[in-house]
C-alpha cells in the first residue's frame, strides 16, 4: 500500500502547488481517485467507516460541481475563482500557500490515520486518543493537519453551494 | 439562492426532480448507516434509490423541470453511491483491490466523458451517437441495453454484498458459493456478470474515446 500512499501524496501536492491550465482538469481527476481509494481504505480499517464514506462523497461531489460550473462559465481552471463572493474561498484561491496547506493537511491526516490504524480496534476515537499520547512533535503535526483538513472540508461545502448556484444562474441566463 | 423575478415559479432547488434527488441522497445515507446491521434492508434501500434515479428524469420531463443543477446532482449521486458501495465491498473482501480499481475506473471514465462532452459542446454525455466505436454506439443507441448494463453492474455488487461472508474475505470463494445456489440465483448472477463486464469494457472505451477527443480539441485549437 505504501507506493499508493506515496504516489497519492505526490500527485496531490503537485495538483495544489502547480498551476497548469487546461491540463488542470486531468490533475483534478487523479487526486480525486487516489483520495477516494485512500478514504475507501480507511473505511476498511475503521469499519464501517461511515465518516470516511461521507468524506469521499463530499470530495467527489464538491469537485464535480466545481468542474461543471467552471465549464459553464468558461473558466479554464477551477482555481480561477477570484471573483467569488465568499471570503474563505477568496482566501483559499487567492493565497496558494494557504490552499497548499489545506490540501496537504487533509491528505497527511488521512495518511496519519492509516499509519496509526490498529488491527485490533476499529474505533477512530481510540486511535486519535493514541496519537495524542505520542511525542509533542507528532501531536502538533496531527492537530495542524486536523485544522487544515477541517478548513478544506468547509471549503468543499462552500464550493459545492457556490457551484450549484452557478448552475442555477446558468439556466436562468440561458432561458432569457 | 437565485430566484426568477416576477414569476411564481419555484426555485430550481425546489423542483420536483431535485427534491427526489435529495430524497435519494437521504435514502442512501440511511442505507449505508444500516449496511452492517441489516444487509437486506441496505439492498432494498439502495435499489429504491436506484429506482428513484429513473423517476426523477420522468418527473423532469413531465413537469418541464429539467435543470443543469438537477443533471449534475443526478450524476454525482450515481457516482457517489456506486463509489460507496464499492468501498463497502472492499471492506468485506479486504483489501479488495479489484473494487478500488473499479471505483477508480467508474469515476475516471465518467469524468473524462463529461469533460470531452463539454469540449465538443454536447449537452449530455449520453449523446454519443456519432462515435466510431460499435459497442459505444450500441450502448448509447439502445436505451434498454444501456439500462441492462447499468442495472446489472449494481445488482452484481449487491449480490456480492449480500453473499459476503464475515469469515472469508475471498471473492472467489463467495462466487463459488453463489454458483451452488438455486438455478434462478445462478442465472441472475451470470447475467449480471455479463452486463457488468460489458459496462466495464464500455467504461474503458469511453475513457479512451474521451481522451482522444481532448487531444483532438487541443489540435483544433492550435490551428
Amino acid at each position: 500500500m505504501a507506493w499508493m500512499v506515496g504516489l497519492h501524496a505526490s500527485l496531490t501536492k503537485g495538483q495544489c502547488i502547480l498551476q497548469p491550465e487546461i491540463i488542470s482538469w486531468f490533475t483534478l481527476l487523479f487526486p480525486r481517485v487516489s483520495t477516494a481509494c485512500l478514504l475507501a481504505l480507511l473505511s476498511q480499517f475503521y469499519r464501517p467507516g461511515l465518516v470516511f464514506l461521507m468524506l469521499l462523497g463530499l470530495d467527489i461531489t464538491s469537485h464535480w460541481f466545481q468542474m461543471y460550473s467552471s465549464f459553464l462559465s468558461g473558466k479554464t481552471s477551477h482555481k480561477d475563482v477570484k471573483d467569488t463572493g465568499n471570503w474563505l474561498l477568496k482566501l483559499y484561491y487567492g493565497h496558494r500557500p494557504f490552499m497548499a496547506f489545506c490540501c496537504v493537511a487533509s491528505e497527511v491526516l488521512y495518511i496519519i490515520l492509516f499509519l496509526f490504524a490498529d488491527e485490533k480496534s476499529t474505533s477512530l476515537l481510540n486511535v486519535c486518543r493514541g496519537i495524542l499520547k505520542q511525542n509533542p512533535l507528532t501531536v502538533i503535526m496531527f492537530i495542524s493537519t486536523l485544522v487544515g483538513w477541517a478548513l478544506k472540508q468547509v471549503i468543499n461545502v462552500i464550493q459545492m453551494k457556490t457551484a450549484a448556484d452557478a448552475c442555477v444562474a446558468f439556466d436562468l441566463k440561458r432561458s432569457k | 439562492m437565485a430566484r426568477p423575478s416576477a414569476e411564481k415559479t419555484p426555485s430550481v432547488y425546489l423542483y420536483i426532480p431535485n427534491l427526489i434527488g435529495y430524497f435519494r441522497i437521504i435514502i442512501n445515507f440511511i442505507a449505508f448507516a444500516v449496511c452492517y446491521s441489516n444487509r437486506v434492508l441496505f439492498a432494498i434501500l439502495y435499489f429504491f434509490s436506484f429506482f428513484c434515479d429513473g423517476l426523477d428524469g420522468w418527473f423532469a420531463r413531465k413537469f418541464n423541470q429539467a435543470s443543469t443543477f438537477g443533471a449534475v446532482l443526478d450524476m454525482v449521486t450515481d457516482r457517489v453511491s456506486t463509489a460507496c458501495l464499492l468501498a463497502l465491498l472492499s471492506q468485506f473482501y479486504r483489501p479488495g483491490l479489484v473494487f478500488l480499481v473499479l471505483l477508480g475506473l467508474d469515476i475516471t471514465s465518467h469524468w473524462f466523458q463529461m469533460y470531452s462532452s463539454f469540449l465538443s459542446g454536447k449537452t449530455s454525455h449520453k449523446d454519443v451517437k456519432d462515435t466510431g466505436n460499435w459497442l459505444l454506439k450500441l450502448y448509447y443507441g439502445h436505451r434498454p441495453f444501456m439500462a441492462f448494463c447499468c442495472v446489472a453492474s449494481e445488482v452484481l455488487y449487491i449480490i456480492l454484498f449480500l453473499f459476503a461472508d464475515e469469515k472469508s474475505t475471498s471473492l472467489l470463494n463467495v462466487c463459488r458459493g453463489i454458483l451452488k445456489q438455486s438455478p434462478l440465483t445462478v442465472i441472475v448472477f451470470l447475467s449480471t456478470l455479463v452486463g457488468w463486464a460489458l459496462k466495464q469494457v464500455i467504461n474503458v472505451i469511453q475513457m479512451k474515446t474521451a481522451a482522444d477527443a481532448c487531444v483532438v480539441f487541443d489540435l483544433k485549437r492550435d490551428k
